[in-house]
């Protein structure tokens, strides 16, 4: 029982700093998964000054060169615009090309269960994979980041290609092909020419495939029509003009511009910042927790090893003035409880180490407040009511105590068993050997 | 004569309740020599266990002197007085006291432990003196796996071991059936004749004193009168009863056939 008692508090002991650590960890994995993001998005939008995206449905403006689609909330009804407009657009003053493409969700869905950190996970259900029709232009390839670049199989895709497609890496365990595989999109087949890898992680994972805009069109029904068009500027001075003549001249579309972009991009490194520090505000609390909740378990397992100690000392009162009238000096009888209570601590030690390593992310789960990355006013928060850093590609932060750490709770055990049994082996010390004589 | 073990002069113990004073021992004058084998008598509340305890020096006389083998320990401190109690006292408890969680050897060799002895030298004394004791065979028993006579018998070889210059037993029968305490007493005689040991036993069993060498009576804390037992011609390989030869180790005598 006592043991078992010692033993959880032990437990308990090697869970806190461990829970600690796998907090930290999950925020710096945070932090450094948003860095490399932004990084990338504004390396990607440096690179297009002069493009004005325009397209038909709302709240995907946010991505340019990776298009991530399907995002959870992205599924409303897709809109369309009539390719009429490619050149009516690209009539307007200043304007050098315009790219059209067409991007769909697939028919298919998919539900997806994502793991967070403390054994919570959800489902999310989103389009299986997007068809991006692209027009295969030789100068439109070359020109602008219209394609894949980080192709891994096969080749990209090239003008006049017709009857085939290139497919994001992680769509290969879905449709069973490789190079040169039949995948069959609403009834008519295609051939994979090539596979590209794509980088993104959690929700961020996109699976896409890239084909000829006029393919695009017939798979899916949408003949003549287009889903965006990337308007590209003969100079970045004409940009806000023209964005403002197609904005007029079609409301149906979401025009952004560099500058939105930029600014974008800047109000999500302001809401990761925040979040970042949010998630440090937690981890700082957590760690004021820990310790109050360390100083704690330190006086209570002291307290438990006092009151078995005492009880023991006034059970054993007969047998110690035996002892002692056998010839036991004070430190003799001393240091054999104080050995004794030592000793309980040591196999408690073991026991609540064997607990710990069992139960630590549960029980560091249950002591400390884990870390929530968006805060409470962060733009995520409804959406994902158990938003954590599993989502956003850092891997599910689990507490596992090194056996650094256990060495120094078992350490721990036994001081703490010496501090608790000092008063009970003194006083156990001082008996009167005379006591020998009584208690029955 | 032999000298002197055991001499106390003027010995009291007053305890003190709430504002009554209770004199259990006052002004005691006893003496005990070597090789003798004394019983202490008296009533309850006769200061039995008092004396005892002072003699044992598991308690400090109020006044008084008391020197046990040449050394004045009425005065002594603590820190003195447990050696005093490991190597000069051996002490046979009414309840055997023996520590339930060690066998019989273990216990026999707590007392030396602490001393010079090594572990295996230890543990060759209390294997012998378990044998002396009639136990051999039994060493690695736990109290609870003996009868009560063989615990008396086993706290006995624990209280020789150091080689104690008085053995103190404390009703040393009080808790045994007849048959173990007439074991018992031949134990503590034998041991006295064999091995020169000095015993002193506190008792009321009248039967028990009467087969030492030497009564004492005691009350009010003071000795009141003297009488010799039978022990003394046992001593001398006789009868106590018709006279006629006896062995130490005989249960009863083999002409009278009265038990010795």
């Amino acid at each position: 029982m006592v043991i078992v008692a010692l033993g959880f508090s032990m437990a308990i002991m090697i869970s806190i700093p461990a829970g600690i650590v796998a907090n930290q960890l999950s925020a710096q994995g945070l932090a450094e998964n948003f860095n490399n993001t932004i990084t990338n998005m504004q390396a990607e939008i440096n690179k297009t000054s002069t493009l004005i995206e325009c397209r038909t449905s709302s709240g995907r403006g946010m991505f340019s060169g990776g298009r991530p689609t399907g995002m959870p909330g992205g599924s409303e009804q897709e809109v369309f615009l009539n390719e009429t407009a490619v050149d009516e657009i690209r009539s307007i003053d200043g304007v050098k090309d315009v790219v059209p493409l067409l991007e769909t969700s697939s028919n298919e869905t998919t539900s997806e269960t994502i793991n967070g950190p403390g054994g919570r996970s959800f489902t999310i259900s989103r389009p299986l994979y997007t068809i991006t029709g692209v027009c295969l232009n030789s100068s439109f390839i070359d020109n602008y980041s219209i394609l894949p670049t980080n192709i891994t199989a096969g080749r990209n895709l090239r003008e006049g290609d017709s009857g085939v497609l290139l497919m994001s890496s992680n769509l290969t365990y879905y449709f069973a092909v490789g190079v040169g595989g039949k995948v069959e999109i609403n009834d008519e087949s295609y051939t994979v020419v090539g596979i590209y890898e794509q980088a993104g992680q959690g929700l961020f994972e996109t699976r896409t495939v890239y084909m000829n805009i006029s393919d695009a069109q017939t798979a899916t029904g949408n003949t003549g029509n287009v889903s965006m068009l990337d308007v590209y500027a003969k100079d970045t001075s004409d940009v806000d003009g023209i964005a403002e003549v197609i904005q007029v001249a079609y409301s149906e579309l979401q025009v952004t511009t560099y500058k939105d972009r930029l600014s974008s991009v800047q109000n999500m490194q302001t809401t990761y910042n925040e979040t970042i520090t949010n998630a440090q505000s937690t981890l700082s609390q957590t760690q004021t927790i820990a310790t109050q909740e360390i100083v704690i378990v330190v006086v209570a397992t002291s307290l438990i090893v006092l009151f078995v100690m005492l009880y023991t000392v006034r059970e054993r009162t007969k047998e110690i003035g035996t002892l002692k009238a056998i010839g036991f000096s004070n430190w003799n009888v001393m240091s054999q409880f104080m050995l004794e209570g030592m000793l309980m601590s040591l196999v408690a030690g073991v026991v609540g180490i064997a607990i710990g390593s069992v139960g630590a992310p549960l029980l560091s789960g249950l002591l400390l407040p884990s870390i929530n990355p968006f805060g409470s006013s962060g733009r995520f928060q409804g959406t994902f009511p158990a938003a954590n850093s599993g989502i956003l590609g850092v891997g599910a932060a689990t507490a596992v105590p090194d056996p650094q750490l256990m060495l120094l709770a078992l350490g721990a055990a036994v001081l703490l068993g010496a501090l608790g049994s000092l008063y009970p082996a003194w006083r156990a010390s001082r008996t009167r050997p005379a006591e020998a004589m009584r208690y029955e | 004569m032999s000298e002197t073990v055991l001499k106390t002069e003027n010995l009291s113990k007053t305890y003190t309740m709430g504002k009554r004073e209770i004199h259990a021992l006052s002004d005691l004058n006893l003496q005990v020599k070597k090789g003798e084998f004394v019983a202490i008598m008296g009533p309850s509340g006769s200061g039995k266990t008092t004396l005892l305890n002072v003699l044992g020096c598991l308690d400090k006389p109020t006044s008084g002197k008391m020197i046990l083998d040449q050394v004045d320990v009425a005065k002594l401190p603590e820190k003195e007085l447990f050696k005093i109690r490991r190597n000069k006292v051996g002490f046979v408890f009414q309840t055997f006291n023996l520590l339930p969680y060690l066998n019989a050897v273990e216990n026999v060799e707590l007392p030396m432990e602490n001393t010079k002895k090594s572990k295996s030298e230890r543990k060759e004394r209390a294997r012998k003196l378990l044998e002396l004791v009639g136990l051999a065979g039994r060493e690695e028993h736990r109290p609870q796996r003996l009868s009560a006579g063989e615990q008396q018998r086993v706290a006995i070889a624990r209280a020789v071991a150091n080689d104690p210059a008085i053995i103190l037993a404390d009703e040393p029968t009080g808790n045994l059936d007849t048959d173990s305490k007439y074991e018992i007493v031949r134990l503590l005689a034998n041991l006295n004749i064999d091995q020169g040991t000095t015993v002193v036993v506190v008792t009321h069993d009248s039967h028990v004193a009467s087969h030492t060498e030497r009564m004492l009576l005691l009350k009010d804390g003071r000795i009141i009168k003297e009488k010799q037992g039978l022990h003394l011609a046992k001593k001398k390989l006789m009868c106590p009863y018709c006279g006629g030869r006896i062995q130490p180790s005989d249960e009863r005598c083999p002409s009278c056939r009265k038990r010795l």
